[in-house]
């Protein structure tokens, strides 16, 4: 299935998890800037990293991302004070867990970025495109039926 | 072993009878051979059936969880001036204790409503290692001689050492003395081979990744969804999971793959910083999956990570109730 989708003119299809507070306004400050960056995230917004349950992102891979994004406030800057420290760990141990089982490291990306980043949310939804395009179509976990 | 079962049935009878506490939550000997089943004593006779031997082997945190929490719903109906609060002794070996400490830090009860009676470990049985060395031939009569289990089968008679058949999880097990008690029953037990903890894990870590996620994918295959695994498991006590939640609709009940393994990941990863390598849900699943070589993962990263071990003390919380303002900032991507 994956092959076809490849021939198909396959391009990531990446959900991005963003904290209302910074990156997802940080997302609107590159719109307004007009700074280009790929298409291909379908962005997701939150309260706060802290609200992010890790099912939100087994889930999107299940259907059928080929990548997640999540991106909140810089550690010390969270709205409620402490949402994206509890969230770090939490993060920590998904990302490392996932890869144990054996799914594509690259497929999970976490970062900060906050209000003023424009530059940066850009940088860093070019970057995880590219990481996601040269793993290729997702294929594990997707749920086929 | 008979010394402390003896210990253990008269600090039993003693707490009953002065009424320190309303019910024991212990073992009494199994219906089938060369088991031992949880058993609710609350009268003080009744203390003789209560056992402690390489049997036992459920968690019986899981129980102390129920009975307080049928207490209190059960409460509700009472007006406040009429309640009552129910004590509960529960015979604690080390990974019982330390389900219990969980327990207490998640605020699902109070020390004041528990008595610990403490028992030393040196691992259980495990039946599928035992059925293994029978070539699966049904244990027609079986008996527990200090160190070695005689086991009658179709095939004949048998001697097999304990040794030989304990329980993965106890093997490596550095906490089968109590962290916690009330009233100790016996000397504590030696240790178990502790430093070798993560020598599965290690290894499976360093297998490569297609070929990690086939085995996951192979494990996976053959659960048959029967959630004995997370009825078993002292830390899954949500009154409702959301295996079964239908708004939103967490997980498909289906036949396709992906669910059971989504299924999989998510109770395991519920198990973050909870999980007390007890080994009751391993010991229920009737499919024989290997839930533990991705349980014990995340204990092995939360002590790396965070130097934090589950229930290894009352006033360590646990792994993910708790930060540092500095910490673990490698895993962030930074273009
Ligand atoms: S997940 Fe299994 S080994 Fe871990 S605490 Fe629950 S029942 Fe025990
Ligand atoms: S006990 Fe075994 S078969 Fe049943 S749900 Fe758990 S892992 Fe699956
Ligand atoms: S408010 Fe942005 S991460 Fe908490």
């Amino acid at each position: 299935m994956s092959e076809d989708r490849v021939k198909e003119g396959w391009d990531p299809k990446i959900a991005a998890i963003v904290c209302n507070w910074c990156t997802y306004a940080g997302a609107d400050l590159a719109g307004i800037s007009r700074i280009q960056y790929p298409p291909n995230v379908r962005i997701i917004r939150v309260p706060c990293t802290g609200r992010i349950n890790p099912f939100y992102i087994v889930r999107a891979l299940q259907e059928g991302a080929d990548g997640v994004l999540v991106s909140g406030c810089h550690p010390g800057e969270c709205h409620y004070i402490t949402g994206n420290l509890s969230a770090r760990r939490k993060f920590a141990m998904l990302k490392i867990f996932l890869d144990y089982l054996g799914l594509e490291a690259d497929r999970t990306t976490f970062t900060w970025c906050s209000a003023s980043e424009g530059e940066r949310f850009a940088k860093v939804v070019s970057g995880v495109t590219e990481r996601v395009r040269q793993l290729g179509p997702a294929k594990k976990l997707v749920k086929s039926l | 072993m008979e010394a402390i079962e003896k210990k253990l049935r008269e600090e039993a009878k003693k707490l009953l009878e002065e009424k320190k506490v309303d019910v024991i939550v212990g073992y009494e000997a199994g219906t089938l051979p060369l088991t031992a089943a949880p058993a609710f004593v609350t009268d003080p006779s009744d203390t003789t059936k209560l056992v402690w031997n390489a049997l036992c082997v459920q968690n019986l945190a899981k129980y102390v969880h129920d009975v307080v929490s049928q207490h209190r719903n059960a409460q509700k109906r009472v007006k406040p001036e009429n309640r009552t609060k129910k004590v509960v002794g529960v015979v604690g070996r080390g990974c019982t204790t330390r389900s219990i400490i969980l327990h207490l830090q998640e605020r699902q009860y109070t020390r004041e409503e528990i008595v610990v009676l403490g028992v030393p470990c040196r691992g259980y049985v495990d039946k599928k290692k035992l059925s293994v060395l029978l070539e699966g031939q049904e244990i027609v009569h079986g008996a527990l001689d200090g160190e070695r289990l005689k086991v009658t089968t179709a095939a004949g008679d048998r001697i097999v050492a304990v040794a030989d058949v304990l329980a993965d999880n106890c093997l490596i097990c550095r906490f089968n003395n109590p962290v916690i008690s009330d009233l100790m029953a016996g000397e504590p037990a030696p240790a178990m081979r502790s430093d070798e903890e993560y020598d599965a894990v290690k290894a499976f870590e360093s297998r490569p990744s297609e070929e990690r996620w086939a085995y996951f994918e192979k494990e996976m295959a053959k659960c048959i969804r029967c959630y004995a695994c997370r009825q078993a498991c002292p830390s899954c006590y949500c009154p409702e999971c959301f295996a079964e939640q239908s708004r939103p609709r967490w997980v498909g009940i289906g036949e396709d793959a992906s669910d059971t393994q989504v299924f999989q990941i998510m109770r395991i990863f519920h198990m973050a910083g909870r999980c007390v390598d007890c080994g009751s849900c391993v010991a229920v699943c009737p499919m024989g999956v290997d839930l533990r070589t991705f349980l014990k993962k995340l204990d092995k990263d939360a002590y790396e990570l965070f130097g934090s071990r589950v229930g290894a003390s009352l006033d360590d919380p646990p792994v993910l109730s708790t930060y540092r303002e500095h910490e673990c900032e490698d895993f962030i991507y930074n273009p």
